[in-house]
């Protein structure tokens, strides 16, 4: 496991071809999203629908920067920040509503920050019209391998949060709310603290992932970095893999990923093959592929 | 004195056009307060009405507002099936599995009429949709007039139908109490289904009207989803009065916030309202 994960840091040394790296980085982003999408849906009761606010903020924050003469990997730390801190600042009307009053609340947010970065463009002239898209400053000379490696460390880093979150206080205490939040409550857990802390660091790393993710692509602009589109492909590989399952989202975003550039050739029905594999897993095997494994007898006479 | 003047005009339509808004949430609403899921995809059943008014204007040639007589059981039954066949199973098995599913339905559609329809804005330009008339200082466009009457009938129909018929007192035992229902002998996942049914229904309803009122696109779903959302929170759960003040509170703050803020931002003053709403009433102000 740790061989594979530190062979996977070498590849741009290596000469591996540059799509495999495109597919790896792509696979890395979307791996530490799904992770940490699957820590507030699958752990904390909190189905948010609001990751691509962060990854577009994140994403601004760091563009910006550049502009203003900032290297963009402080820039990239930075959008992870402000993320965090929009993230605690929303939790302030989102988190007075349970269950699915979180859902809609969450909603709205990426699309008003959609309106806000298409009306308000922060520096520098518009590049066309009245929209805010911004090319990311400084980066064509930076070699693509310091990017790619930046995406392995938040895809690895993204799977130790998790099994350090899951079994430290945060973990158990979120596994008490999941099970009767009334009961965990009255045995002096603090149900809104550890919501908001899942929400914050959640949001954090998706910012990281959101930021790297733009430090690539070289340009950002509001419709696509607010859109919906990043959560279909969060829920998909969270979805696919099983949510509520530590090993799912690796396992999710691998397929993910493949599904990805396979339906890049259908590219006009791609939104309804990604449909019909969501309504399918969820009504035929809810809990994943990792569900799926668990409920066979290998993976019993294993664990036992 | 002038300000009131030019007021006018954006307040009445504002208030007509909460009439279109509370059509929409009202499919929302009732399948929110029945069957208890948040119909994501509530918008895009809302848009397929419209492009179901646009089909029967372009290719077979008749009023879109007369075609809702097939569009009406059709879309009912379209409503039925899912909650039959998809939405019933997933919420035995979590909340989040209807949501996914509503979701996943949601990007099934926008793509299936981005192929159909193409990404192009439609409208439903009938001769009266671009008529308007005048009383004093206010002008307003023939079709506003019309959201707010149909919204109007339509609120009485579904009042009387709950009221009166065994169903409709059959959808309220639902919603109450769906164990005690279930013990009273009513089959719930039947009741479900007909509530989504009648749910999709008002969507075909809304989809019509809001083609006569706005152009649409494939992706024009969540905006509306968003406001009917705001509509449902802010009338409160199973109050049809309620979801009426609310889809005119909604209207004024999208035409009073294009007056003093321009149109591009009209939407953003209706979406931070949401946000305020959800935040400060959560629970909805009729209660």
């Amino acid at each position: 496991m740790i061989g594979a994960t530190v062979m996977l840091a070498l590849f741009p040394m290596i000469g591996v071809p540059r799509v495999w790296l495109l597919y790896l980085f792509l696979f890395f982003i979307y791996l530490a999203l799904a992770n940490m999408w699957n820590l507030l849906a699958g752990y904390s009761g909190l189905i948010s629908l609001c990751p691509a606010a962060f990854i577009g903020l994140a994403g601004y924050t760091m563009a910006i920067l550049t502009w203003v003469g900032w290297p963009y990997y402080i820039g990239i730390i930075l959008g992870g920040i402000v993320a965090a801190f929009f993230a605690a600042l929303i939790s302030v009307p989102v988190f007075r509503m349970k269950g699915i009053y979180f859902a809609i609340g969450t909603l709205v947010v990426p699309e008003i920050l959609r309106y806000v970065f298409t009306l308000w463009a922060p520096v520098g002239k518009p590049v066309y019209g009245g929209g805010a898209g911004y090319m990311v400053k400084g980066v064509s000379e930076v070699s693509q391998a310091q990017i790619y490696w930046l995406a392995w460390a938040v895809g690895v880093a993204s799977i130790f949060l998790m099994r350090y979150i899951l079994r430290s206080k945060i973990g158990s205490g979120l596994a008490a709310i999941r099970d009767n939040d009334i009961t965990a409550a009255s045995a002096g857990v603090n149900v809104f603290k550890l919501k908001l802390y899942s929400f914050v660091i959640s949001a954090f790393v998706t910012g990281l992932a959101g930021a790297i993710f733009y430090s690539l692509q070289g340009y950002i602009e509001p419709v696509s970095a607010f859109s919906v589109r990043w959560l279909i492909i969060i829920m998909l590989a969270t979805v696919i893999g099983g949510e509520g399952t530590e090993e799912g989202p690796i396992m999710g975003t691998i397929i993910a990923v493949f599904l990805y550039f396979l339906l890049a050739r259908y590219a006009e029905i791609s939104l309804i093959i990604q449909g019909i594999i969501l309504v399918a897993i969820m009504l035929l095997a809810p809990q994943g592929i990792m569900g799926f494994i668990r409920e066979t007898r290998i993976y019993r006479s294993l664990v036992q | 004195m002038s300000l009131l003047v030019d007021l006018a005009t954006p307040i009445a339509m504002g208030i007509l056009l909460g009439g279109l808004y509370s059509i929409i949430a009202l499919g929302l609403s009732l399948v929110f307060g029945v069957v208890k899921e948040i119909n994501i995809a509530h918008g895009d059943f809302v848009i397929l009405g419209s492009y179901f008014g646009y089909v029967a204007m372009t290719v077979i040639g008749i009023d879109p507002i007369l075609s809702l007589i097939i569009g009406i059981p059709l879309f009912f039954g379209i409503g039925f099936a899912i909650q039959k066949y998809l939405l019933n199973r997933a919420f035995r098995i979590s909340m989040d599995a209807t949501l996914i599913i509503a979701f996943g339905i949601s990007i099934i559609l926008q793509n299936t009429y981005q192929l159909v329809w193409t990404a192009l804005s439609r409208g439903l330009t009938t001769s009266y949709a671009l008529e308007s008339f005048s009383v004093g200082p206010i002008h307003v466009p023939l079709v506003y007039l019309l959201d707010l009457i149909v919204a109007i009938v339509v609120m009485f129909f579904l009042r009387e139908f709950l009221r009166r018929t065994y169903l409709g007192m059959a959808i309220r035992a639902a919603a109450q109490d769906w164990k005690a229902a279930q013990l009273m002998g009513i089959s719930t996942n039947r009741v479900y289904a007909v509530t989504f049914g009648i749910g999709t229904a008002l969507a075909a309803i809304a989809g019509v009207f809001l083609g006569l009122t706005f152009p649409f696109t494939p992706v024009s779903g969540m905006p509306f989803l968003i406001i009917a959302l705001g509509v449902v929170v802010l009338g409160g759960l199973g109050s049809i009065a309620g979801t009426l003040v609310a889809g005119m509170a909604f209207g004024l703050a999208q035409t009073l916030g294009g007056y003093f803020f321009g149109v591009t931002a009209q939407m953003l003053v209706a979406y931070m309202m949401v946000l305020v709403v959800l935040t400060v009433i959560p629970r909805g102000i009729f209660r």
